[in-house]
């Protein structure tokens, strides 16, 4: 504002930032700057439909960009002002063509065509994880997959339990059953919101059903560790696919995570138990679970407990498909955790694992928790 | 008026009413595009205190959750909504509700909410992200002098008071 004041005062002695600070670069014709594609997106991104701006139209007074269509149908069905920055637009003349723009994106995505297709095959992924449909078919493949390991868990079981239903161990592996009782579940928490987990991964994953073999221990070890190196959060496929290593893991020893491979901090295992109270002896789910009525998984710690208590539904549902009468197939659960022996707390549906986790177990070993189940 | 009529664009009209028709035509497709693409990208970075699903396989169908804006009244409460997408989104606002009864001035007892952006206010720019933490502020902020609830509108200048019916209320109401 007043040029004269700081020119009075000024000295010709660098200040110590202008000492330190390296100078910028010139910019030339030659020069190339990396941009991520994200922000590049939001730069190319018409704001109305979220897609790539077609046919570029810039409104003449605010300079803001949407695609021709967009535009057109945002002031014939609403108020006749810029939608980024309400400045009144009054018709369709007070937009521009903006060609050079629409030449610079061709420039940058020379085959639109191939952009959207892509964008159609990740919309397309998204749809399918997100849809109940699918949620069930993981969940039978799942199950499909930890009857492949039957025969391995039987003998397991015998050792284990002297169960009589049991006993016959190996002969057994296609007794409807999941009577497992040391095998760590596979599968999703029930939880309806994988999608946003597949797309932290995008490419990947769910089309990859390897079948895991029964003597795994080291391919699940490498599947392991790229699936979790590729994202944090764990799409439906990739958590049945790792809890099946959690299996193999399992197998080999109970309490060591593999060779000594971390736990990933956004993992929690946790192991199911019924309510020793509450779901006695002579509870008509507990006589038909019998032995398999204790659960391990291991999921990600935001999973919250009503995911927790679906997935409860679900499994126990599909597991027992033959056993429950109809009447007993809509199961709901009451999920407690027990931070002392014989104190149980029952938890809101809210909360999640992690939060659970920390207030009330902290010590480093699986986490606990009851359920008993609430006739509605 | 009529000489703001551009000679170009009155003799344009007739095919951009076809081409409304074949907008129209395309529209769910669209619609449910912008949807997914919104859920991505609500997915990839969820904002502190709200988020939001599709209720089912509809896309047009959300339920979302906000929380309770900190340092107000409503701290450490928690409203389910529903939002219904119409088939001229974004270009018309969603229908939203409360599906957690909310005892607010601007809310009614079915849970519908005055908020000048779900009605003339809105801009195709708004979205779902946007909406959930619009309402989430109008909670900490309410529009005491177009009152839905007159009730809640009279007892908002006594907080304290407010407070402990707004408490009541939500214990109550937060499972129904």
């Amino acid at each position: 504002m007043s040029s004269t004041e700081p020119s009075q005062n000024k000295t010709w002695e660098l200040s110590l930032y202008e000492l330190h600070r390296t100078p910028q670069e010139v910019i030339t014709d030659a020069t190339e700057i990396a941009v991520s594609p994200r922000s590049l997106h939001s730069e190319l991104m018409c704001p109305i439909c979220l897609d790539m701006l077609k046919k570029t139209m810039t409104t003449k007074e605010c300079l803001h960009r949407f695609c021709s269509d967009c535009i057109i149908t945002a002031l014939r069905s609403g108020n006749k002002e810029c939608p980024t920055c309400r400045k009144k637009l009054v018709s369709k003349r007070s937009l521009r063509p903006d060609p050079n723009f629409d030449l610079l994106i061709s420039k940058i995505y020379p085959s639109r065509d191939e952009y959207e297709a892509h964008q159609e095959r990740v919309l397309a992924k998204l749809n399918m994880s997100h849809s109940q449909a699918s949620l069930v078919n993981s969940i039978t493949e799942g199950i499909k997959l930890q009857s492949q390991n039957r025969p391995q868990r039987s003998r397991k079981n015998q050792e284990e339990s002297s169960n009589p239903s049991n006993s016959n161990g190996t002969s057994e592996p296609a007794q409807n059953g999941n009577s497992s009782s040391v095998p760590k579940d596979g599968t999703s928490t029930g939880n309806p919101t994988p999608p946003g987990q597949s797309t932290s991964n995008p490419a990947s994953v769910r089309s990859t059903p390897s079948p895991v073999p029964s003597n795994v221990s080291s391919v699940s070890k490498n599947t392991s560790t790229t699936k979790r190196a590729k994202s944090v959060l764990t799409s439906e496929r990739s958590e049945e696919s790792e809890s099946s290593d959690g299996r193999t893991e399992g197998e080999n020893s109970m309490d060591t995570e593999g060779e000594g491979e971390p736990l990933n901090p956004n993992e929690i295992e946790l192991v199911f138990k019924p309510h020793p109270t509450e779901m006695t002896g002579d509870n008509q789910l507990m006589r038909a679970l019998r032995d398999s009525s204790v659960r391990y998984l291991k999921t990600t710690a935001n999973a919250s407990v009503d995911h927790l208590s679906k997935y409860l539904a679900m499994r126990l549902t599909l597991d027992l498909d033959a056993e429950l009468p109809e009447a007993y197939r809509l199961l709901n659960f009451c999920i407690y955790v027990a931070p002392s022996p014989g104190q149980f707390v029952p938890l809101a549906g809210s909360q999640t694992l992690r939060q659970i986790n920390d207030k009330f177990w902290k010590v480093n070993k699986p986490l606990e928790m009851y359920y008993s189940w609430k006739k509605t | 008026m009529a000489q703001n009529i551009n000679p170009h664009y009155a003799s344009s009209s007739n095919p951009a009413k076809q081409n409304e028709d074949t907008i129209k035509l395309n529209d769910n497709h669209a619609v449910s595009k912008r949807l997914q693409k919104e859920l991505m990208e609500l997915m990839r970075c969820s904002d502190k205190g709200i988020s939001a699903f599709p209720e089912s396989e509809n896309l047009f169908k959300w339920i979302g959750t906000i929380h309770g804006p900190e340092d107000t009244v409503y701290e450490g409460h928690k409203y389910k909504l529903s939002l219904e997408f119409p088939n001229s989104y974004p270009y018309a606002p969603p229908i939203v509700k409360f599906v957690t009864p909310c005892f607010h001035p601007n809310v009614d007892t079915c849970g519908l909410i005055c908020l000048d952006i779900l009605k003339d206010k809105w801009t195709a720019l708004y979205d779902i992200r946007t909406v959930l933490i619009s309402i989430q502020s109008l909670l900490g902020e309410p529009n005491t002098l177009s009152p839905l609830n007159q009730q809640a509108s009279y007892l908002w200048s006594n907080q304290p008071a407010y407070k402990k019916y707004l408490d009541e209320f939500y214990n109550k109401n937060k499972d129904s």
